[in-house]
């Protein structure tokens, strides 16, 4: 969350703040001058005392309404903390209100005490202005910082579609797949069959403009597995996939095709590098945190591939940090035999 | 042609494998006489069995096609047969008899497979491949020089490599493991090599810019350069200016 003033952050509402207050103050002491015929010197020092100062101490008031938001507090709660805050507040602004008056003012004792209740119960008014202000200036900042993100989160999922469909499609993937049909037909053909049944059924899958940015786990990992079935059949016993699911994982939900480009890399840095079969492990559990999935692939160390965070894996986690507003959702190891993404995935509490 | 053509196939997946060799059965110019799974298995079967006609994939485990072809001392016809479309213009530069693209038909092989046979009909012998390596300025810089050490393959990343000097037909590659003989050009390792890091600094040396501790005017326009393990290194005019540029001095 953004704890800076808007003033800070927007100088202009300041300056209009500034504005709003000077044009009051100028009323207010014509008012007291003209209608209730006080000489300009005394309604100039009051309008300082009370008006000015209040634009002043006023514009704390923001910090309140930022602890103490709508969303995550109880009414009582927020009506307490703004009752004593507005008591402080007050208390503060009466306190110095009256020192100057006590300088400044021809006749300060009286003044007080034919004055000092209404002020009280003005400041009260006041603040509950200022609440309902600022409150209306969050509300409003959260709904435009709510459409911005959600902006660029449907660019980034679209750009995960099309990075998916692009990879899953993509020539070397297909055109290899389809050389391993070629082959198949020969001494095979049944099994030439069945993975042009699976090569369309994840086609169809990738295809689908899947609006909905989140799947069950549970279509995620058919998906996958129906990806990993398919390079299985071109790379032998090179890939040994595995997978270790809880059952109760399976109804979780998670972004939709996130898991692709992880699978992807295991592949092509860990499988198609290797001479030895490579273990390609899924493993899933749920924590108190959510839903967690660790995939790794076995690697030969000897070969050398510059290997950092490609584009599969930043926009990874970039998804997740728009999603769930947390960057430490995917972890990445490396002990140099083993790769390994752990991802957490937030679950809603039943 | 009265001989057959001797071929080997070098291809990392068993289904592709397994659908060349029974496209080529069918051929009855073609002997089948050996088949690899990676680069390192071809250079030895190659080097071996010197065959006429050599199908080969690019993308291998441990080394590439083209690594392995700057390896080998016989020196085969090639078809390469892959999936990537990308690599065309380098294999004409290693003047390839012909470039598959998967997945290929029957007839798409035998077409090759002529050209085959058109090539050692009208050139006599087979061509020698790497001498015929393009000279052109490349787009991507190598990131890894492979070379033979004896009967050991050796892939040097090219962050190890110190400098490198020219010896006749050959070029010696001083890294950080040890040095390394390479049949190449020094042309090819100038424009393989990103200027960045590596300076053209005489007729007869490469030298890594990190490695440089000194340049010392060794006579009236002449210099040396000094590298870290104090190894002293001639520079000649064109050097001494090549120098200049990529140190700013």
């Amino acid at each position: 969350m953004d704890f800076r003033h808007p003033f800070i952050t927007n100088p202009r509402i300041a300056i209009y703040y500034g504005l709003f207050w000077v044009v009051a103050a100028t009323a207010n002491v014509l008012v007291l001058t003209l209608g209730n015929n006080i000489n300009v010197v005394e309604a100039i020092v009051q309008v300082c005392a009370f008006l000015l100062s209040f634009a002043v101490i006023g514009a704390a008031i923001w910090y309140v309404i930022k602890f103490s938001t709508l969303e995550n507090n109880s009414f009582w709660r927020i009506v307490i903390a703004h009752a004593i805050a507005a008591t402080v507040i007050i208390f503060i602004w009466i306190y110095f209100g009256v020192v100057i008056i006590k300088i400044f003012h021809p006749t300060p004792s009286r003044w007080i005490e034919s004055q000092i209740a209404n002020r009280i119960f003005a400041g009260y008014a006041l603040y509950t202005i200022y609440v309902v202000f600022f409150y209306a200036v969050n509300y409003y900042n959260g709904f435009k910082e709510k459409l911005r993100s959600e902006g660029k989160l449907k660019a980034l999922v679209k750009e995960a579609e099309l990075h998916a469909l692009k990879s899953q499609i993509n020539p070397h993937f297909l055109f290899n797949s389809l050389n391993s049909i070629s082959s198949l037909t020969m001494t095979d053909p049944s099994k030439a069959q069945e993975m042009v049944i699976n090569l369309s059924q994840l086609m169809r899958y990738s295809l689908k403009h899947d609006q909905n940015e989140k799947v069950s786990f549970k279509q995620e990992l058919e998906n996958n597995q129906l990806y990993l079935q398919i390079e299985k059949v071109r790379f032998g016993k090179k890939l040994n996939p595995s997978f270790e699911i809880e059952e109760q994982c399976l109804s979780a939900e998670i972004p939709n095709m996130i898991l692709q480009p992880l699978y992807e890399n295991a592949i092509k840095y860990g499988v198609y590098e290797a001479t030895e079969p490579v273990d390609v492990k899924t493993f899933s559990e749920m924590t108190e945190t959510g839903l967690k999935i660790v995939i790794s692939n076995t690697y030969d160390p000897d070969v050398l591939s510059k290997r950092g965070e490609g584009i599969g894996l930043r926009n990874i986690r970039e998804r997740l940090q728009i999603i769930y507003g947390n960057p430490g959702l995917l972890k990445i190891s490396d002990n140099k035999k083993e790769f390994k993404v752990t991802l957490t995935i937030p679950q809603k509490i039943m | 042609m009265a001989d057959k053509l001797t071929t080997v196939i070098v291809e990392d997946e068993e289904l592709a494998r397994n659908l060349l060799k029974s496209f080529l059965k069918t051929m009855d110019n073609i002997e089948m006489v050996g088949e690899c799974e990676n680069g390192f298995e071809g250079v030895k079967v190659i080097n071996e069995l010197k065959p006429d006609l050599v199908f080969l994939d690019i993308q291998m485990p441990k080394i590439t096609g083209f690594e392995m072809l700057e390896l080998l001392e016989h020196k085969p016809q090639i078809i390469f047969a892959t999936a990537y479309d990308q690599y065309a213009l380098k294999a004409f530069e290693y003047n390839a008899a012909d470039y598959l693209l998967k997945p290929y038909s029957k007839d798409r092989l035998a077409e090759a497979v002529d050209k085959v046979v058109e090539r050692i009909r009208t050139e006599g012998t087979t061509s020698d491949i790497a001498d015929k390596i393009s000279d052109y300025p490349r787009e991507e810089y190598l990131d890894r020089i492979v070379v033979k050490d004896r009967h050991k393959i050796h892939i040097s990343p090219v962050d190890q490599v110190r400098y490198i000097e020219s010896m006749d037909d050959y070029v010696m590659i001083y890294t950080t493991e040890g040095r390394f003989m390479k049949q190449k050009t020094m042309k090819y390792f100038e424009n393989a090599l990103n200027p960045k890091d590596f300076i053209r600094i005489h007729r007869s040396y490469i030298v890594k810019v990190d490695e440089i501790s000194e340049i010392q005017q060794y006579e009236k326009e002449s210099y040396i350069v000094i590298l870290h393990d104090k190894t002293k290194l001639k520079v000649s005019k064109t050097g001494y200016k090549n120098l200049k540029e990529v140190l700013n001095f």
